[in-house]
């Protein structure tokens, strides 16, 4: 998921669907964060602290990218609804005014 | 071995990675965002067999109820037309974006994949994935970022109405 | 009393003490006690620097000959690494010579300036330069070391040039100047190189020198006669150099080009530099540097064969001159060749023997040819004179007696004239010499003949200018209608304007000859010439003295040879004597006789169709020897324009294609990179992205190449 994400935002030139597939990396990180907290659990000698908290920091990670991606979401679209009252056409390429 | 838990798993994933490409192939950019929904379900769902049910149900409220709505008001508001995909000149970057994606994805995979392969007890846990845990663990040890968080999202906001004051 | 010896700083500080009083306060002085005062400030220095210049030489002469030697040390100068060149005098019979003749000479001949410049308005600036002069020159002779002699060299050449376009404002006087100066230089180098030479060769010989002074004359000789004697390519090598260097100051074939143009300075500048001192350099240095040479065979036949011909080559070339001053330079140049057959055949002092009797006739010659010019208006042409015996007898006479004393005349056994024997050592040793042999041929021997030959031509023309000038009962100045015309552009024809040519502003235009306070009147045909003033005759009177008897003294008992020995005599060549069963004094006279036999001949009814203004009576060898057989305008041409050829061309393919293009493909490459570069910070959105994707993807998987060994 991540890779296609990635390659996703690197072909698409609708800045909504890079949007969109930024989303899909970061998910694809937050379940990948999971997996590996949930999996620290799964020895079955005993669970020590430092597992169980391990474990918790996952989950902890996986709420903060969440809150993260939804703000970020938020002033992101604000963005390019604000690019495209100026200018109505909709392509990357076109945002080059960082040129140096 | 392949287990029942195995065999959803695969399905599961199927349909996600199934999805996440229908992200970027789509050329109409509302068929990329339903994809999008598409797959925050499954993740979802993924979630739900980690134990994480705190975090599933946040993933479906939060992903594809907030943020997935969010694009499809965009979309349907900008009135985003298909791509015109066929007017680019052969692009290298796309050749070149595949290419890296694939190696990406078979280096991070040759280290992940046999380390995912131990994985294969699924024993009953306590509280991991309740809310309260999370709730417990969340206002305790991680009291500072979750503050911070709470910060930005307020820097959120406050940008979002900026942003969106002018004109409309 | 050696104490006394240290008045030789006297010697050379005197006349610089003039020159930087001159310098600094020349005008001032003359407008404080007039131009009379002025001249007694000027020549002073000079007379005084005569009086103990005699002092030093008596004192000199009184100590063994094995003592004649005695150096002067002063403060160091160049001391480094075991180099030692300190500023150092070497009294010795050879400087002290040198001294004599300069200060005496150039004594004279500062009195004769008092009178012949009295007309021009940059008088103080004249005997400033002529002051610098007579100190560069002095140090040039007393100086003990090489360094110290090109200093003095170098002196005597800027002088040199600051004489000679004395009056600059004429374009082809400052070009006169720049020539001499310029070819003087090309003299330069070959000393240069051949001063290196030389100390290659000392240090070869690993003798050790207390106090590091390995240049100095006075340590040179064993160190050089040692490697020598091993290293007989280097020894020619530096020979040869030496040579180029002297035959430069010297005016040898083909170096001599710079001393007709010369003429153009003021007439007792070419008496002093280019008759008696200057050129005179080029001998010293060889007497100095006379062991280099004598080890050399082929340096030996060479510095005789070149004397040779230049002495053959200006002879002929004389005849074409109707310029009285550029005969008496080719005159000069002619016999410089002889001093140098001199010092090729061995006798080193035989070549000195010929500076000081050329010194005095020369000086003379040009002096009294001065006080003609003076006297004729500043017309210089050969053609304008005639029967001048009647207006200017002093003048005359002294003039007789320069002549006879340069035809070489004198009666074997009984006496004769300074050149006389001057003329005999050299060519007797020429003639006698068995060493210098190369290929077979013994070119002093060959020398030696060609140099009779060019006695009886130096006996030819030098009779042909005076009897055009003094004789023939024609005076041709009461021929001309208006003025003459200068037929060449070359020749120094000085007509005087009518009319002023300074603008008030004190700057004078640049067509006037030279500036003169006084505007004469041209020569015209009522012209009356009328003898010079005493000022200028009373030296002419001096040197004429000095011709009549001045080589009998100094060859009675061998009195010069015995004197130079310590520093000139040679060791390996034979250095004189007469070549066994041949009457070379009856033969040598014999052709000055018939020479001057000739040359009455021919001129005695006055100047002859073939040499008058109509240029198309020329004869045609006449007309090229006017023109020195094409030698000068084709080596100009070859150094202009082949210089221009090759500054052009290195310009071309070293500066355009190498140069520039090394730095302009530079710059092209660096415009190229910044280009493709810039390509990065283009504000494409999805290269960035690209970009990023791939940088994760490297260093992950440098990350993992790393992890896997």
């Amino acid at each position: 998921m991540f890779t296609v994400g990635a390659v996703g935002v690197v072909i698409r030139r609708n800045p909504v669907v890079v949007f969109m597939c930024i989303e899909l990396m970061l998910n694809a990180v937050n379940l990948t964060f999971l997996t590996f907290a949930r999996y620290q659990l799964v020895n079955p000698t005993g669970t020590d602290i430092a597992a169980q908290r391990s474990a918790m920091a996952g989950q902890m990670m996986v709420i903060f990218v969440m809150a993260v991606a939804a703000a970020e979401v938020a002033v992101g679209l604000g963005i390019i609804m604000t690019i495209f009252r100026a200018r109505h056409e909709v392509d990357v390429d076109d945002l080059n005014l960082l040129r140096g | 071995m392949i287990t029942p838990e195995f065999v959803l798993f695969g399905i599961l994933a199927a349909v996600g990675v199934a999805a996440s490409v229908g992200v970027v192939a789509f050329n109409s950019a509302i068929r990329s965002a339903l994809c999008l929904v598409l797959n925050f379900f499954v993740l979802a769902v993924l979630y739900f067999t980690l134990n994480a049910q705190f975090l599933g149900i946040t993933q479906v409220v939060v992903y594809t109820g907030a943020i997935m709505v969010l694009f499809l008001f965009v979309i349907m508001l900008l009135n985003i037309g298909a791509e015109h995909f066929l007017n680019e000149k052969f692009d290298y970057k796309r050749i070149v974006g595949l290419a890296a994606g694939v190696l990406l994805f078979l280096m991070v995979g040759s280290q992940l994949l046999p380390a995912l392969q131990s994985f294969n007890h699924v024993s009953a846990l306590g509280d991991y994935g309740t809310p309260q845990a999370i709730g417990h663990t969340l206002f305790t040890e991680y009291v500072i970022p979750f503050e911070c968080i709470s910060v930005l999202l307020l820097v959120g906001v406050v940008g979002s109405i900026l942003l969106a004051k002018r004109k409309m | 009393m050696t104490d006394n010896f240290q008045l030789v700083w006297a010697i050379i500080g005197l006349p610089l003490l003039g020159f930087v009083l001159l310098t600094l306060a020349g005008s001032a002085i003359e407008k404080a006690i007039g131009r009379r005062g002025l001249s007694i400030i000027a020549v002073l220095p000079i007379l005084l620097s005569l009086a103990i210049s005699c002092l030093l030489t008596q004192k000199l002469a009184g100590l063994a000959v094995a003592d004649r030697i005695h150096v002067v040390q002063g403060a160091p100068w160049l001391s480094v690494m075991g180099l030692n060149v300190p500023f150092e005098w070497s009294i010795d019979p050879l400087s002290m010579t040198m001294c004599l003749i300069i200060t005496g000479v150039g004594s004279l001949i500062f009195i004769y300036s008092t009178g012949y410049m009295n007309e021009e308005r940059e008088y103080a600036r004249f005997f400033t330069y002529m002051n610098l002069f007579a100190a560069a020159m002095l140090v040039l002779v007393l100086g003990n070391n090489l360094p110290l002699l090109f200093v003095g060299w170098e002196g005597v050449g800027l002088c040199s040039y600051l004489l000679i376009g004395f009056w600059y404002t004429d374009l082809e006087n400052a070009k006169a100047a720049n020539k001499a100066f310029i070819v003087n230089r090309i003299g330069d180098w070959g000393l240069t190189l051949g001063i290196f030479t030389t100390m290659v060769l000392i240090l070869g010989s690993y003798q050790p020198v207390a106090d590091g002074r390995i240049l100095s004359f006075d340590t040179m000789q064993a160190a050089i006669r040692i490697s020598s004697m091993s290293h007989p390519a280097w020894t020619t090598a530096a020979a040869l150099l030496l040579f180029i260097g002297a035959a430069g100051k010297s005016a040898q074939f083909p170096l001599y080009v710079w001393l007709p143009d010369a003429m153009a300075g003021p007439t007792p500048v070419s008496a002093l530099i280019h008759a008696a001192t200057m050129v005179t350099s080029g001998v010293v240095l060889l007497n100095r540097m006379h062991y280099v040479f004598e080890v050399s065979q082929v340096a030996s036949a060479i510095v005789c064969g070149i004397g040779a011909f230049t002495a053959l080559f200006a002879a002929v070339v004389a005849f074409g001159q109707t310029d009285i001053k550029k005969v008496l330079a080719y005159s000069t140049v002619s016999q410089l060749g002889y001093m140098f057959i001199g010092c090729g055949a061995g006798a080193y002092w035989a070549g000195m023997f010929h500076v000081v009797t050329h010194a005095f006739f020369k000086a003379l010659l040009f002096m009294g040819a001065g006080a003609v010019i003076h006297a004729m208006s500043h017309n210089q042409d050969l053609r304008n004179y005639g029967n001048l015996r009647k207006y200017m007898p002093i003048t005359t006479a002294t003039m007789v007696i320069a002549w006879l004393a340069i035809c070489a005349i004198g009666i074997p056994g009984v006496g004769g004239f300074a050149g006389f024997y001057s003329k005999e050592a050299i060519l007797g040793a020429a003639l006698a010499n068995v060493d210098t042999t190369v290929n077979g041929l013994n070119v002093a021997v060959a020398a030696g003949w060609i140099g009779i030959v060019v006695a009886a031509l130096t006996a030819a023309y030098m009779t042909r200018l005076m009897w055009l000038t003094f004789f023939g009962g024609e005076e041709r100045w009461k021929q001309i209608a208006g003025e003459p015309e200068a037929h060449e552009s070359h020749e120094m024809v000085i007509v005087t304007p009518t009319e002023e040519v300074s603008d008030p502003n004190g700057f004078f235009l640049a067509t006037a000859p030279h500036v003169e306070e006084i505007h004469e009147h041209a020569l015209s045909s009522d012209h009356v010439p009328k003898e010079v003033p005493a000022s200028m005759w009373a030296p002419l009177a001096v040197l004429a003295l000095l011709s009549l008897g001045g080589g009998y003294v100094l060859a009675n008992h061998d009195l010069l040879q015995n004197w130079l020995a310590p520093v000139s005599q040679a060791q390996y060549l034979s250095g004189g004597g007469e070549p066994e069963g041949l009457p070379l004094g009856w033969i040598s006279v014999g052709a000055a006789v018939l020479g001057i036999a000739v040359g009455i001949l021919y001129y005695r009814k006055g100047l002859p169709k073939s040499e008058g203004f109509d240029d198309s009576k020329w004869s045609h060898l006449r007309l090229l020897a006017r023109r020195q057989f094409g030698f000068d305008h084709g080596l100009n041409e070859a150094a202009i324009d082949g210089g221009g050829l090759l500054a052009n061309g290195l310009w071309h393919g070293v500066e355009v294609h190498v140069v520039d293009g090394l730095v302009n493909g530079i710059a092209g490459i660096a415009a190229i990179l910044g280009k493709d570069l810039s390509q990065v910070t283009k504000g494409y959105v999805r290269a960035y992205a690209l970009v990023m994707l791939l940088g994760g993807v490297a260093i992950l998987g440098i990350m993992f190449l790393a992890g896997a060994r």
